[in-house]
């Protein structure tokens, strides 16, 4: 077996231990506690059940919830991608255009997606209040990353071609683009994490009642704990498991950056 | 009408780096610059592929500006330069593709040059994979690959350890030899200079100026301990190193 297997090996066996110490410590601190506000491991597991077969108190399965909060996080997502990657690699490639309306760019980064949401509120409807908090989630890591990765594309690659008379369009697509695509990755990734942290918050002005963050609303006007409980470990798992994938997905597409040579 | 003419100066700001550097290249000769470190030689490799403008001054080829979307001209940088993101043959292939060779014939070519520099069964390899002797003779591969008219090679053996320097260079030497090209080589090393120049140019401290000219007809392969080979060294060394 070779070193690297053994070592994912061990890996997964440590994660899952970790996993079991947390549970423990869990149900340990919620029988101390003994208080319908901190359920028990096996109550939260009861709720998962409930929620899963029975639905919610409207009879909305979590399946749906869980459908319908992804169909939203996607759209913001692709519209922050769509705006976000050409948007940074015209500024990255046209710096002056980035330096002159940066008192414009910059301040909005910073005004969290929460802080939109009365705005949200008076200007859309329906489903594009959803699709702009979370896109505002989204946008500014692709953007940014895309930005910063422009300028930091090597002049000896962008050299090599102009020595041989490479026209710009040329030095774009097979030097510039190429070379920022594992930012934009990167970008894309932590915009994806952003925007389905935004979920929530969307979820608590679309109006409709499903989603997972509107099931999460449900059960706290209720104080259930346990369903609330089980919202949020869904909303950690399902960011979970989308990073890995896309971290799967980026480490096939960038072979050429993987580290094995033959030194 | 000379090959290439050049007769360059160049300021970064209030810094002169070259001060009427003044030379001809003769087609088909192997030129070398040398000169103390930090003296410019890369801003003459630069300027010679048109990557860089002199601040005054001109770069001629058979009486034309030099232009490189216009002259076939291959540089071989310093630095490693090869494209991560591509194999080894896309990389060579690179410079007949800009020029829009057709697509088979490039992958021919490729092919030759690749066997050229001895690099035959690591066509689909990516440079993380190979070693720094390796992606430098890539890129002499890419270089010749186009078969220019002029050829640049700045320091282009300066981060490889002493062994695999002292292989690329008779490596450098048998592909001249089986493939004539006009080569300006930019390099501090005078041993390496000797050993490979059928012309040499010695270059100031900065400023830059030409500071002396010699023409080495010694016969080839040459024997770094041959007394004559160690004369000329010696005497260039002299010049390098002399206090102006």
């Amino acid at each position: 077996m070779s070193p690297n297997t053994t070592e994912s090996i061990k890996s997964v066996f440590y994660n899952l231990f970790s996993l079991f110490i947390v549970v423990i410590l869990w149900t340990i601190f919620s029988w101390w506690q003994n208080s319908p506000f901190f359920p028990s491991p096996g109550e939260i597991w009861k709720a998962f059940i409930g929620l899963l077969t029975h639905g919610d108190i409207e009879g909305i399965s979590l399946g749906t919830h869980i459908f319908w909060s992804l169909v939203r996080i996607f759209a913001g997502f692709a519209a922050a991608c769509i705006l976000g990657i050409p948007l940074g690699l015209i500024m990255g490639l046209w710096p002056r255009l980035y330096n002159r309306t940066r008192a414009v760019i910059e301040p909005v980064r910073f005004i969290p997606p929460i802080a939109w949401i009365p705005m949200a509120i008076v200007l859309l409807v329906g489903f594009s209040r959803y699709a702009f908090l979370i896109w505002l989630g989204a946008f500014f890591p692709i953007f940014i990353n895309t930005l910063l990765s422009v300028a930091r594309v090597s002049p000896i690659h962008v050299n090599v071609a102009k020595v041989f008379g490479a026209p710009r369009w040329y030095i774009i697509r097979k030097i510039v683009i190429p070379s920022v695509m594992p930012d934009i990755a990167t970008g894309m990734r932590v915009g994806l994490g952003i925007a389905w942290m935004c979920i929530v918050a969307a979820e608590m002005i679309g109006g409709e009642m499903i989603g997972i963050g509107r099931l999460i609303l449900k059960y706290a006007e209720l104080i259930r704990m346990g369903e609330i409980i089980v919202g949020m470990l869904v909303i950690g798992v399902i960011g979970f498991i989308m990073n890995e994938i896309f971290i799967v997905i980026e480490r096939h597409i960038f072979r050429w950056r993987s580290e094995i040579s033959i030194d | 009408m000379e090959f290439v003419d050049v007769d360059i100066g160049k300021n970064y700001e209030k810094q002169e780096v070259l001060r009427d550097v003044k030379f001809k290249v003769e087609e088909n000769e192997f030129l070398v610059v040398v000169g103390p470190t930090g003296c410019g030689k890369t801003t003459i490799g630069n300027i010679l592929s048109g990557l860089e403008k002199p601040t005054s001054g001109h770069v001629r080829m058979r009486g034309e500006e030099i232009e490189p979307t216009v002259h076939n001209i291959s540089y071989v940088f310093q630095e490693p330069s090869c494209i991560p993101w591509y194999t080894l043959i896309d990389d060579v292939m690179m410079g007949l593709v800009i020029k829009g060779e057709e697509h088979q014939k490039a992958v021919q070519r490729a092919h030759e040059v690749i066997k050229l520099v001895d690099l035959q069964g690591f066509e689909q390899y990516y440079p993380r994979q190979i070693s720094g002797g390796m992606k430098q003779r890539v890129a002499i591969a890419r270089a010749y690959a186009t078969d220019p008219d002029l050829l640049i090679m700045d320091e282009p053996f300066g981060h490889l350890d002493a062994q695999t320097r002292y292989l690329m260079q008779i490596e450098i030497m048998r592909i001249w030899q089986q493939e004539k090209k006009t080569v300006v080589f930019i390099t501090n090393n005078i041993e390496e200079a000797v050993y490979l120049a059928s012309r040499i140019i010695v270059l100031s401290k900065l400023p830059a100026s030409i500071k002396g000219e010699y023409i080495i007809d010694l016969p080839r392969p040459r024997e770094l301990t041959d007394p004559e080979f160690l004369r000329i060294r010696a005497e260039i060394t002299d010049q390098v190193e002399a206090i102006d």
